[in-house]
């Protein structure tokens, strides 16, 4: 069977960043808040996507990206009285270095090894920045930039977060990377072999994801005004981004954003019930690996070959 | 040099309840190839399992195993029979994942029953110590290694000697095969759980004696046992004995020398330079 992507996917894709980049002119304050987080989680999840979902690297570590990324930006800011916009940027880069550091050691491990030692790297940083007094320990630092920016401003900020993170995985898979990185998905000796540059694409990934998280974190706590080192690196993060791409289908671009849509959704309304709102997220997610293992994206390109960004160039 | 002998001795004691504490996961993992990130969680379950039987009974900890080990028997059969065994296949990811959804099922359900608040189990050999001259030895710390030791050597003898631990064996060895030779493998793979779920119900009651704990400690303790596997090695038996005490005096001779605050941080690097230098662990095969 041949399949074609959706024939209005462009008109589609337009009508959606119309809407979200509008929603400062007709939404409440509730709408863009939500708008904000949709476009925060989006490029989260978009990243871990990208990593386990195509580059074969299960990742439980994003947290040591979110925390490391957003203390950057709060010390360059308080500490140094650098700009904001570039101080999230600095963000960014630290987080390419972390990562630069971290691909030290991880890069020799494969399967669950990759993924443990992601996780001990996030628990380390979170002993290190709560002992260490230069960030004031675990107490946290209120992050006061020189002039702070408008909420329409972070929200602009979020969306180029957000729409940037998706144009970047659907590029990056475009390109001889990506195909590379499929075909080593589906046979990795075979595909290396082949000429298929296995630890460069992985590496390259790991890296544009890490500058990625640690900038969209940036963004999040000049938002959230605040940080503290149980939050920004806390296993938290990474479960929910798990929930969001298992829900809405990993492997898939479109995956994320339709996770995300739902688990913002979704807490929203259950926000009021503490506690039993992770309980169901933790129940939903069981229930569709069992049931449907693609997600709800995946399942409906299997099934109907409804398909909006498709990686395949037929 | 005197008082590095306190510090040394105090972690290879503690090593003894580490090793405990991993041995339900490197089983499972060196017979399933299953990852149970869910593991820490159950830990704490039984901790409050067995801070229910006390309240409700007024017996001592040690006697509440007699109720805990059964429940978390069938937990553990149940959760491997009904959930995990469905997604077991050539992936990796989809067992993980599950795990993952349980563990924080787990987690929210304790903080639902139980509140945030910290909770021990309380003993009347808590605070107790023996005195050998200059070094104290907290009675608990000893019970705890003992109780690792012998936990750890009987389930050797298990799967060596007896022809339940032997199919269990076989069929994490060739499924196939084993399924050919009359062994209903899903259902030992069940049964398998089910004994990593006791030692996890004896270790969970430790940590309860020993330390105090919270919904939220399962995560403490899934690393502590990711580390003493990963030291040890995947799946070795006696790797987990040698992996829980060297992570131990590496954390206990990290408090000394650097202070209680870096006491965890000197445990996680030992771990990265073992994961860097030996991937597979002291006493693990290479893959």
């Amino acid at each position: 069977m041949v399949r074609r992507p959706f024939k209005y996917r462009w008109y589609l894709l337009g009508f959606i960043f119309i809407l979200l980049a509008t929603v400062p002119i007709w939404g409440s304050d509730y709408v863009l808040l939500l708008g904000l987080l949709f476009c925060l989680y989006v490029a989260l999840s978009q990243m871990w996507n990208l990593l386990t979902g195509y580059s074969g690297l299960l990742s439980l570590g994003q947290q040591a990206f979110i925390g490391f990324g957003g203390y950057t930006m709060a010390v360059t800011t308080n500490y140094y009285g650098i700009n904001v916009w570039l101080s999230i940027l600095t963000g960014g880069i630290f987080s390419v270095f972390l990562a630069l550091f971290m691909s030290l050691f991880i890069f020799r491990m494969r399967g669950i090894f990759f993924a443990i030692g992601t996780w001990i790297f996030a628990e380390i940083l979170l002993l290190w920045f709560s002992n260490w007094e230069f960030v004031k320990y675990g107490m946290g630092l209120f992050i006061k930039p020189p002039n702070p920016p408008s909420m329409q401003m972070i929200y602009y900020a979020s969306l180029v977060m957000g729409v940037g993170s998706v144009a970047i995985v659907y590029l990056i898979l475009r390109s001889k990377i990506g195909l590379g990185l499929m075909a080593m998905r589906d046979n990795e000796d075979v595909s290396q072999s082949m000429g298929v540059e296995i630890f460069r694409s992985k590496l390259f990934c790991f890296l544009v994801a890490a500058f990625i998280t640690g900038a969209t974190a940036g963004v999040l706590y000049v938002f959230q005004i605040f940080i503290q080192p149980y939050k920004a690196f806390a296993m938290d993060w990474t479960v929910s981004l798990v929930f969001i791409v298992i829900i809405g289908g990993i492997g898939t671009i479109e995956g994320p954003i339709v996770g995300t849509f739902i688990f913002i959704l979704l807490n929203q309304y259950l926000s009021e019930y503490g506690h039993i709102s992770l309980l169901l997220l933790g129940s939903i997610a069981i229930a569709i690996i069992l049931v449907a293992p693609k997600g709800i994206m995946g399942t409906l390109q299997e099934k109907t070959g409804f398909e909006i960004l498709s990686p395949r160039r037929l | 040099m005197e008082s590095l002998i306190q510090p040394v001795i105090n972690g290879i004691l503690l090593g003894g309840l580490y090793a405990i504490i991993a041995l339900g996961l490197t089983t499972m993992f060196g017979i399933v190839k299953l990852v149970n990130l869910a593991h820490g969680d159950l830990m704490v379950l039984s901790s409050y399992l067995s801070l229910v039987v006390i309240t409700q009974l007024g017996i001592n900890p040690f006697w509440s195993m007699l109720m805990v080990i059964p429940i978390m028997f069938v937990i553990g059969f149940m959760l491997q029979k009904y959930l995990l065994n469905r997604v077991l296949g050539k992936e990796m990811e989809p067992p993980l994942l599950v795990a993952f959804g349980v563990s924080i099922i787990i987690q929210n359900l304790l903080l639902l029953v139980f509140s945030p608040d910290a909770q021990s189990l309380m003993t009347s050999i808590s605070v107790k110590t023996i005195q050998l001259g200059n070094i104290n030895l907290p009675i608990l710390y000893l019970v705890n290694f003992f109780i690792g030791c012998s936990v750890v050597l009987f389930l050797r003898l298990f799967y060596n000697k007896t022809f339940l631990g032997r199919a269990i064996r076989a069929a994490s060895d060739d499924e196939g095969a084993a399924q050919l030779m009359g062994v209903d493998t899903k259902n030992i793979f069940a049964i398998a759980m089910g004994i990593a779920m006791i030692t996890a119900a004896i270790a969970g009651i430790l940590i309860g004696m020993t330390f105090s704990f919270f919904p939220h400690t399962g995560a403490q303790y899934l690393i502590i046992s990711f580390g003493v596997i990963i030291i040890g090695g995947l799946g070795s038996m006696k790797g987990a004995l040698a992996g829980g005490i060297i992570l131990a005096e590496a954390q206990l001779l990290g408090a000394h020398f650097t202070g209680p605050g870096y006491q965890l941080l000197i445990g996680y690097l030992v771990l990265l330079i073992v994961l860097a230098i030996r991937p597979q662990g002291l006493f693990g095969q290479a893959h």
